[in-house]
Formats: C-alpha cells, structure tokens, sequence
C-alpha cells in the first residue's frame, strides 16, 4: 500500500518520573527525509527507541509501514533499521563476522548478504580493513560499520538519532551520501540531529519537539512561515525562535 | 579542613569522598552515601567482633615476654598468607589503576604533579589492600587498648606496613611487567600471578597433604621445615612481623620503617614510569589488532551464528579467558588426586568434576547470557529473542561438554557405573548453574565479570549452592557405587545434597518472576 505512512505515530507517551514523550502524533511518509529536530532532554531519542522497540510506550500507537508495532513487533522490526549515537558493535569481531550476524539476525538470505556486505564495506573505504577487529576502530569506522550493518537488509525504514557526530568531514559525507541514495531508491530515513545545516540541506521534512511534544512540522519555508521569519531565516534562526523562551 | 587544592592530601581527601559514594548502591537518583542499612549492618557485625574479641582477651588475660616458639611460628604462617592474599588483592588493584583508569585522564591532563596522582593512588591501593583485614583484626588493638594490653596496638602498624610493602611490590611488578612484556600482555600475566600468590599456600597445602597420605616426600619435607624452624632462634629476622604483631616494640618500629621506605623508594622511583604505564596502557585500547584470516559464512542458521559469535568473542578476549581459567586454580588439587598411585578415587573425581563443569558453565553463562555488548541490537531485530537465548545457552554449555568429554569417557571406560553417574551429575551442575545465571542475573559489561557477586548477591549465592549441591551429590553417589554401608546417616546426607540440587532450579524461576 503505498499510500500508508513509513511511520505514524498516535499520542506516544513515555514518562521516566517526568514526561518524556507526552501525546506525540508524528506522520512520515514513504520515500522521506525527516529530520527531527529538538533541544537536549526533548525526547527525540526515547521517540526513536520506542519505535525501534527497545522500550514499551505507556500510551499510544506506533505503526511501520501500517504494521503494529505493539501486535506484530517482529513483522515491523524486518522492515527498519535503528542505528543509535553509540554504534552497537561487539569489539572482538571483525568487520564482514559483523554484518554476518547482522544478516542473520533479519534472516537474509547467503547469496543476497555476502554481496550486499562487500559492497556496502567497499563503499564506505571499511574493505581494507576487514583483518582487523572493530575494538581498534576510530569513532568514525565504528559509525560507519554500525550503518552498513543497518543497511545490510536494506531497510524500508531507517532510523538513525545522531549519525554524524565525532565524524571527519570525509565521513560525514560518505554517510550523507549513503542516506541519500538510500532515499533516492525509494527507502525512508529518520533522523535526530543537533547540526542544523545536516538537516536543513539533507532532510525535507523537518519536525521540531519539545517538551515530548511536536510543536512545529513542515518544509523550511514552511517553518518560516510558521515563525514569522525572514525568508533568508537559517534552520538555526527558526529553531532557536520556535525553541526559545516565550 | 581546608587543604591546598592540588596538594596530595587534597588528593586524597577526593578519593577518599569517591570511595564513600562508591559504596552507595549506584542506582540513578539513589542518594550518593551507603544506604544506612548497610552501615547499621556493618556496625553490628563490628561491635559483635569487639564483644567476641572482649571475651577472648579478658579470658586470656595479661601475658608479659614473647609467646612461645609454636605460637610464634602460627602467626608468623598468618601473617606469612595474609601478605600474600593482601599482594594478590594489591596486583588485580593495581591492574584496575592501569587499565580501568576511571579518572586518570582527567588527573593526568591536570596540571598536578605525577609524584602526586601515584602517592595517592598508591596509599588508595594500600588502604585499600588493608581495609578488610582491619576490619577483623582491629577489634584485637582497640579492646587491647581498653583492658591495658597495649601490645594488641601494634596490629594497626603492622597491617599497614604490610598493605603498603604488599601494594608497593604489586605496582613495582605490574610496571616491572609493562616494561618488558608491553600493557597488553601485562594485564592477564598480572592477574595470573596475583591468583598464584593468593592460592599459593592453599595448593602448597594441598599437594602436601595428598602426597602425604600416599606416603610421599611432602610429608617428611613439612616434618624437615618445621624441625628448622624449630631451631631457628627466635630473634631471627624471619619472626620479625610476628615479633611486630605480637607488641615487640623495636620490631614495630623495623616493621612500619620497612613499609614506609618501601612506599617511599617506590614513589621516588617510578611516578614517571607510572605515567608512562598508564599511557602505555590507553594506546592499548586503540591499537590495531589483526586476529589472523577473515573466515565468514553468510549461510549459517541464526542458532549457529550466535553460538560462533559468543565463541569468537570469548576465545578473543585472552584477559576474561584467564578469568575464566584462574577460578579452576583451586581444582588442581583434583589432579593430585587423580594421578596419586596411579589409582583411581573416584569419589573425589567424580565430585570435582562436577564442581569443575559448575564452575565453568556459571562463569560462560554469565559472560555470555549477561554481558551482552550489543543487547540494543538483538531487541532492535527480528530474530526471536527465545531463540537467540537457547543459542546462548548452548554456547555457554557446550564448552563445558567438550573440556570434560576426555576425562569422562576415561571415567565411563575405566569404572562404568561411577562414570555414568558422573556423567548425569555434571549434566545437573552445567544445566543448573547456566540457568541459575540466565533466570536470575541482571545484565552488565563483561568488565564487571571479576566483580559479579556485587551485582547479584542473589545469583551468586543461588550459584554457589547449585555447584556445591551438585559436588556433594556427585561425592555421595560414587561413594554409594563404590559399596559405602546405607546407614540413615549417609542417606540423609544424599537425599538433603539432591534435594537442594534439584530444588535450586524452581527456586531460581520464581526469584525471576520477582526480579524481572
């Protein structure tokens, strides 16, 4: 169905001793380059970690690609990938016994993991160091094997909080490519970000939470009409206004 | 107080406020300070010892000159196994100080002096080291003190000059270590050695004592040590820490100097190579390892895959496989008797193999089943977590399987019923204590492998039960296989050892329904 939202989410909550996520309605289409944006303690991380399953919602929806999450949680998780700000990698492996287990946790098949794994280390420079083991890895080589595993099952739905931080600029632009290709064939990314120029030059949606609530949603022009900002405002400008004190 | 900031004591006055919120319970938003339970607790148990201690020194009474030569020789063979536990405790402490680091970035990048950091750390590794012993044998000083038996005061000295020798010796050697074989080899040859020193007078012990029984030279060694020291006079230097810890004052004195000069020299010495140590040991953490050829299959089943993956990431990790390794040091004694005469005694092979497969599949079950690296990614996936649990589970039995299979088949050949009956009581102990770990532990880092009874009182004790019930039940039933008379005593004994075996498992599954 290709009318049904990557994502929709209907008044998430999430409260740790305080609100979290509080009634959280976030609709993101297929094919989409979604930026979630907001200050530190918003709740963009606890968003993307109950829509990637690892913690149960107190109250609300979440649906990936029209499945339940809460019904079907093992059709929903074939059909995304989460890559958090900390690369889950095991230190003791090297990079190709990695993305093999990767490929075998979402079940793909030999002759589609092999290939896609040669090709997703060589395109990120990581082939050259497939003797290695991870755990003498820079912060970037982590990052990016983290995001070829998240990629090796070509995801419909990618969710991705942080990707480019502690990334060199030759990096971050193998990632950006990488994200943008991913899109390009017809998958959906989700990201969280502090550095705005990523998202105003990458994303084409951009939602913007506080307080575990979404209070502004849209292209930039349309976050620049919604601030009544210049049209020459910067993503920066229109987040700090919509952000910042009343 | 107000110190100097950047001065030792100011140093110090900051660890020691670190160690104080360290004994807290460490959950987010829980207060930093111990809980008062846990101090209450600690104080009871204190002042009883004192109570205990009041009885004994009361009974005993003033004693005037030098105990005789018997008893002088008992405590020099205490004080002679306290150092060597307190130099084992002060090795694995100054591994942690190298390799666990905690705040040593942050000291370093200061611009403290680095004779400074390593006074502190080393007088931290020395109270450290000192703390528990203090906390039994204090009472001894302090009750001394009361009833006018000064002498008793002398402990205080001469446990911390004993702390501070044993700390001293443990950072020279580990350095000593760093120096010649690299930081990456140092952290498991000093964890080896420091389990050797602190088993070293038990399997001494042990060798001897089943040696002597069969009639062998250990026993007229030990007759030939006790005979020298007999004749050794007793103002000797080698009864010098007895001497100190029995109120000799000149021997206090030599004691407490020799601790000193030996933290003094050590800090004098090597505070530079200290830091070098230290950065030694970071650029460990990023060198780049090559782990022989790249061997991958991208058609393995998922049960398969987690069990190679478990497999690889234990048999890569040299420091947690001697870990591992270092817990069956106090099984060798097994081997003693195994060999002894060329005669079998199954009793007590049939027993320590069964505490040996409990021991091990406890500590692979816990690596394995809890000190997941990546758990994100094993929820964040698709693949049922029932399944990847069962491969984990096999992962951590299967070893076991295979490092007894040997001697078990050796058993089966050799004596057929008592090899089958070991062979059922091991299965017990394996399966039990995996999953005494799988239902009931609660998840950490694999670092935390060496300190796992904090984590888990629970656990740990539900363990410990699990492979001594299982031992004693291995024990009982070769025993009966071997023709041992059924009286009520002896059955009671095998029924109560199975009952305990068996009834650990249900126990387990509740205390997980609560846990969880």
């Amino acid at each position: 169905m290709p009318d049904t939202p990557a994502l929709a989410l209907t008044g998430l909550s999430k409260h740790f001793g305080r609100p979290a996520v509080d009634g959280l309605d976030l609709t993101v289409r297929r094919g989409e380059f979604y930026a979630l944006l907001g200050p530190n303690g918003a709740g963009k991380t606890t968003t993307l970690r109950m829509v990637a399953g690892l913690l149960a919602p107190d109250a609300g929806r979440i649906a990936v690609l029209g499945i339940d999450l809460a019904l079907e949680p093992i059709a929903a998780k074939r059909r995304i990938a989460y890559l958090p700000d900390d690369p889950m990698l095991y230190g003791k492996l090297k990079p190709y016994e990695y993305l093999e287990f990767v490929a075998g946790l979402w079940g793909i098949e030999s002759q589609a993991a092999e290939p896609r794994a040669r090709e997703l280390l060589a395109w990120l420079d990581l082939d050259k160091h497939a003797h290695e083991l991870t755990e003498g890895f820079s912060r970037g080589m982590k990052q990016k094997l983290a995001l070829a595993g998240a990629l090796i099952h070509a995801p419909e739905l990618l969710i991705l909080d942080e990707p480019l931080t502690g990334l060199d600029a030759g990096a971050a632009r193998q990632v950006k490519d990488l994200l943008l290709t991913h899109v390009q064939q017809g998958g959906t990314v989700i990201l969280t970000t502090h550095i705005l120029e990523v998202a105003e030059r990458l994303a084409g949606r951009i939602g913007i939470i506080q307080h575990g609530r979404l209070i502004a949603e849209g292209t930039l022009d349309e976050l620049r009409a919604l601030s009544d900002k210049a049209p020459g405002a910067t993503l920066e400008d229109l987040f700090l206004r919509l952000t910042g004190p009343a | 107080m107000s110190v100097q900031p950047g001065s030792s004591l100011w140093l110090l006055r900051h660890e020691l406020r670190l160690f104080w919120f360290s004994l807290s319970s460490g959950k987010a938003g829980a207060p930093r300070r111990p809980a008062w339970r846990v101090l209450g607790g600690g104080l009871l148990v204190w002042l009883a010892l004192h109570a205990g201690v009041f009885a004994l020194l009361h009974a005993i009474g003033p004693t005037g000159g030098m105990p005789p030569r018997q008893f002088v020789i008992a405590v020099s063979a205490l004080l002679l196994s306290t150092f060597l536990f307190m130099l084992s405790s002060a090795l694995k402490r100054s591994v942690e100080t190298l390799f666990d680091r905690g705040d040593m970035d942050l000291l370093l990048s200061s611009p403290l002096p680095s004779r400074s950091i390593f006074t502190v750390k080393l007088a931290g590794m020395a109270f450290g080291v000192a703390a528990l012993y203090l906390f039994f044998l204090a009472p001894f000083a302090h009750v001394g003190l009361l009833l006018g038996q000064l002498r008793w005061l002398a402990l205080y000295p001469v446990l911390f000059a004993l702390a501070l020798l044993a700390a001293s010796l443990a950072m020279l050697l580990t350095l000593a270590l760093v120096r010649v074989l690299g930081a990456r080899r140092t952290r498991v040859v000093a964890q080896v050695v420091g389990a050797l020193a602190g088993a070293l007078l038990y399997l001494l012990s042990q060798a001897g004592n089943l040696m002597a029984q069969s009639g062998g030279v250990a026993a007229t060694a030990s007759a030939r040590v006790m005979a020298s020291l007999q004749s050794v006079d007793p103002g000797s230097l080698l009864f010098l820490p007895a001497r100190a810890a029995l109120g000799d004052g000149a021997a206090v004195a030599m004691i407490a100097a020799l601790g000193l000069l030996a933290g003094l020299l050590t800090v004098r010495w090597t505070h530079r190579f200290f830091v070098r140590g230290l950065q030694q040991a970071a650029g460990n953490a990023r060198v780049v390892r090559r782990a022989g050829p790249v061997r991958y299959r991208f058609d393995r089943g998922l049960l398969q895959l987690v069990m190679v993956k478990e497999w690889r990431l234990v048999w890569r990790d040299p420091h947690l496989v001697s870990q591992i390794l270092l817990q069956l040091l106090y099984l060798l004694p097994i081997c003693f008797v195994v060999f002894r005469d060329n005669q079998l005694q199954m009793t007590v092979v049939g027993g320590g193999l069964t505490m040996l497969c409990g021991s091990l599949s406890a500590s692979l079950a816990w690596i394995i089943l809890l000190g997941e690296d990546a758990p994100d990614l094993l929820q964040s996936s698709p693949a049922r977590a029932l399944t990847v649990r069962m491969a984990k589970l096999g992962a951590a039995v299967i070893p076991v399987g295979a490092l007894v299979a040997l001697p078990l088949l050796w058993l089966i050949l050799r004596a057929p019923l008592a090899g089958v009956l070991a062979a059922l009581t091991m299965l017990g102990a394996t399966v039990s204590a995996a999953l005494v770990n799988a239902w009931t532990g609660r998840p950490a880092t694999r670092g935390e492998f060496r300190n796992r009874g904090q984590r888990g009182v629970a656990t740990r004790l539900l363990e410990l039960c699990s492979v001594l019930a299982w031992s004693a039940l291995a024990w009982l039933l070769q025993r009966a296989a071997a023709g041992a008379p059924a009286t009520l005593a002896f059955a009671a004994g095998l029924g109560a050892a199975a009952a305990i075996a068996l009834g650990i498992l249900p126990l387990a599954w509740l205390l997980r329904r609560r846990v969880r």
